[in-house]
């Protein structure tokens, strides 16, 4: 019973245009980066040192990847998770299924892992199209990453692939939190555009305050320290404390924010 | 099949809807009246779990529709003014989405109600290509899955054209006449309920001012037609003898509360009136509806009326009289 009302929501999810906006997105936004590089030698020859070839596949689609994580990623999942439950609630779906003997917190439940499969899944497209497009276009040789200030790693192919896919396996964690934060505010009596402005509000404020100088003995404190560090498996030598740090900070960050939106949504009323 | 225990609902300082308890029992087409934000809407989604009583208890099928949510919808299916759908989706695949909320459902079972309802023809196209009738012929299709014993219908002719207000109202006959459901419909359109329903309750600013059977409302009020040689001379008389508490229309008396006809005509008699016609008068829902609307207690303020009670449908004052006849 519960796989089957799990594949009806992910048919309502995946039934939608909307649903494929971010997928789209991915595919020319990163198709442009990678089309950049090729062909704008000024770019290319950033990653091209004295005898060594650094404008591999591998390099170019982790270049590709920090960026649109950074920003797209965000984006999409917040327009999905906030449509989740506050679109149904407006259409007027919503109460045509608490006419049956479902309970609120089961729904939410299906819901909510039905956004957190979609949620993978753009972590998926996001990196298979980087590195499809990287690899159509750059030879496969080894990885070279530099984020000034932040990272600088150089791997063989096999290892290299290794790290992208390990990265890639870890951002699903940021993934969920993104989407688990607009799915509280989508459990909330607002607009599913209001839930989806929220959640972005509230991840880039957060950044704007984790940036701020001042506040840098705080940084623990912000969801922008712990969900970007996916970066860490792209460093020489993983600090797999920081990253186990981060990882049940984020798993705690998730339960209060479906503990919060189920609790508000079992308190509503439900109305036309 | 449904029980509500005094339930009070408050929105912030609104009330919505105030002590109101009623009955709906099994095998009747229940019409729940009242105009716009009388508290219908919030009533019907106090039975089905959607909105939360303020104070009071809610029984659907036997069930505490608080605490015990899946026993007590297990056999619901319901219906609302404007129903809606997935509408990227075909009409098949929101079949399977809904019920699937309530229990596994077997194509079969599918087929069987599409055919029912006459959408098999467009069932596998995506729902907004769907017309006004055929979305609300897939409302009945979900309602029907996968077998409900009760119907709860909340404005089901809203918006619907003549010809689709026809169509929906013989669709619920056929549901109580031929699946043998119990069925409540909440609408403001008098007519519709006075050709449908067997029983019905009167809501005004979430206060129940009435509850009863059908024909229990046509009767209350206690209005005769009477034909004398002077109407106003035998109606003066009657007011004097404190048997009447209304008159109108040159030939309608409204009895005070107690007096039976026969009495009527035994005073008659007794005085010597030539009386040509005397004869018990049905009222419209209408005219029930809009003289209940009249009373002191559909304003707010101390309910005036118990559920059930006939006496307490009679208007309170007599309207102006007519032809002549002062009343004392």
């Amino acid at each position: 019973m519960f796989r089957l009302q799990l594949r009806n929501e992910l048919w309502k999810l995946f039934g939608k245009k909307r649903t494929y906006i971010g997928f789209a997105m991915f595919l020319a936004a990163e198709l442009a980066i990678v089309l950049i590089f090729r062909y704008n030698d000024s770019a290319r020859h950033q990653l091209t040192a004295p005898g060594v070839e650094f404008a591999s596949s591998l390099t170019c689609a982790t270049i590709i990847t920090l960026p649109v994580a950074f920003i797209l990623l965000p984006l999409y999942l917040a327009l999905v998770g906030g449509d989740l439950v506050a679109k149904e609630a407006e259409d007027g779906t919503l109460r045509m299924i608490l006419a049956r003997p479902i309970s609120r917190v089961r729904l939410l439940g299906l819901k909510w892992l039905a956004g957190v499969l979609f949620a993978a899944t753009q972590v998926v497209a996001l990196g298979g199209f980087a590195l499809l497009f990287a690899a159509l276009w750059f030879p496969w040789q080894g990885m070279f990453i530099v984020v000034p200030g932040e990272l600088m790693a150089v791997f063989d192919a096999a290892t290299g692939l290794q790290r992208y896919l390990g990265a890639h396996l870890v951002m699903i964690s940021k993934a969920t939190t993104l989407i688990s934060l607009a799915f509280m505010f989508s459990c909330f009596n607002i607009k599913p555009a209001a839930a989806t402005i929220l959640a972005l509000s509230v991840i880039f404020t957060d950044h704007i305050l984790r940036h701020i100088p001042y506040f840098a003995d705080l940084k623990h404190w912000f969801i922008t320290y712990h969900i970007n560090v996916w970066q860490y498996v792209l460093t020489p030598s993983i600090p797999w404390w920081r990253l186990g740090e981060s990882l049940s900070i984020l798993l705690a960050f998730n339960i209060t924010f479906l503990v919060v939106g189920v609790t508000v949504f079992q308190l509503r009323d439900i109305k036309s | 099949m449904i029980e509500l225990q005094h339930v009070t609902k408050r929105f912030g300082g609104r009330l919505a809807v105030d002590d109101v308890s009623l009955r709906v029992p099994a095998g009747e087409i229940y019409g729940l009246l009242g105009h716009n934000g009388a508290g219908k809407s919030t009533v019907i989604g106090m039975m089905l779990g959607q909105v939360w009583p303020t104070r009071g208890h809610v029984r659907v099928s036997g069930f505490d529709i608080a605490t015990q949510r899946r026993q007590a919808l297990r056999n619901v299916g319901a219906i609302f003014e404007t129903p809606a759908f997935y509408d990227y989706l075909s009409g098949w695949r929101n079949l399977q989405i809904l019920s699937a909320y309530t229990a596994p459902t077997p194509p079969e079972r599918l087929r069987e109600v599409t055919d029912w309802v006459g959408l098999s023809a467009r069932i596998r196209s995506k729902v907004r290509t769907y017309s006004h009738g055929m979305r609300a012929r897939l409302a009945i299709a979900q309602a029907l899955l996968p077998a409900p014993r009760l119907l709860i219908l909340d404005e089901p002719g809203e918006g619907l054209d003549p010809e689709g207000i026809h169509e929906m109202r013989q669709t619920i006959l056929r549901l109580h006449r031929e699946l043998g459901l119990t069925l409540l419909l909440s609408s403001h359109l008098l007519g519709e309920v006075e050709q449908l329903c067997t029983r019905i309750s009167v809501l005004n600013q979430g206060r129940l001012l009435f509850e009863g059977p059908l024909p229990q409302a046509r009767a209350a009020g206690n209005w005769v037609r009477l034909r004398t040689a002077s109407f106003p001379d035998t109606t003066r008389r009657l007011f004097e003898a404190r048997l009447i508490i209304a008159a109108g229309d040159g030939h309608r008396v409204q009895l005070a509360p107690g007096v039976p006809a026969d009495e009527l005509v035994r005073r008659l008699v007794q005085w010597e009136v030539a009386v040509f016609e005397v004869a018990p008068e049905k009222q419209t829902l209408e005219q029930f509806y809009l003289n209940l609307m009249k009373q002191p207690s559909a304003s707010p303020g101390p309910a005036a009326v118990a559920p059930g009670d006939p006496a307490g449908c009679l208007p309170p004052e007599p309207p102006p009289p007519e032809d002549g006849t002062p009343p004392l």
